[in-house]
């Protein structure tokens, strides 16, 4: 199992309250393969830094759980396939350590 | 012959020491403004005084931001 961190930019025309329970749906592939969903984090509406699809905001969750690689892979897959999801990222927070 | 002086660099205060960082979070936009200028370049290495390691894990930071527009790329927008 790895730590890993899941943000997604939602369209901003999607309510921000649907947001968390739909993430939720989505969080299944992981604890259907034995990962765990350690913290859900949605921050609502944000400017974006440029344009994405036209848009100049969107919805910012962050998802930080523990899975396998292929779980982590097919999530993203899955993410990608929802037209309201704007843009996923999957990080590795132990990667951004200094010592 | 006068001697060729030897000037060495002031070596500059690390600005992670300062504040005491031990992740860089491309999350962290405050802390990832520092390291770009105002046309959203990523600072060299010797205008931060961060090491070599560091600086590294910064540049990806700040890449990874631009990812999820937290950060603008270098160019858009105004100068």
């Amino acid at each position: 199992m790895r730590h890993y961190e899941l943000m997604v930019l939602v369209d901003p025309e999607v309510d921000e309250r649907t947001v968390e329970p739909t993430l939720g749906k989505y969080m299944e592939v992981v604890k259907k393969d034995g990962g765990t969903v350690d913290n859900v984090d949605v921050w609502g509406r944000r400017r974006l830094a440029y344009e994405i699809q036209k848009k100049t905001e969107a919805v910012y969750a962050v998802v930080n759980f523990h899975s396998t690689p292929d779980a982590a892979a097919e999530l993203d897959r899955l993410l990608r396939l929802n037209e309201t999801i704007m843009r996923t990222k999957i990080t590795r927070p132990e990667e951004q350590k200094i010592d | 012959m006068a001697k060729a002086e030897l000037k060495k660099p002031k070596p500059k205060a690390n600005p992670l020491k300062a504040a005491d960082i031990t992740v860089i979070d491309y999350k962290d936009t405050a802390l990832l403004r520092k390291f770009i200028s105002d046309r959203g370049k990523i600072r060299a290495r010797r205008v931060t005084g961060v090491t070599v390691q560091e600086q590294r894990k910064i540049a990806q930071a700040i890449k990874n931001a631009r990812e999820v527009a937290l950060l603008p790329y270098a160019g858009a927008g105004r100068g």
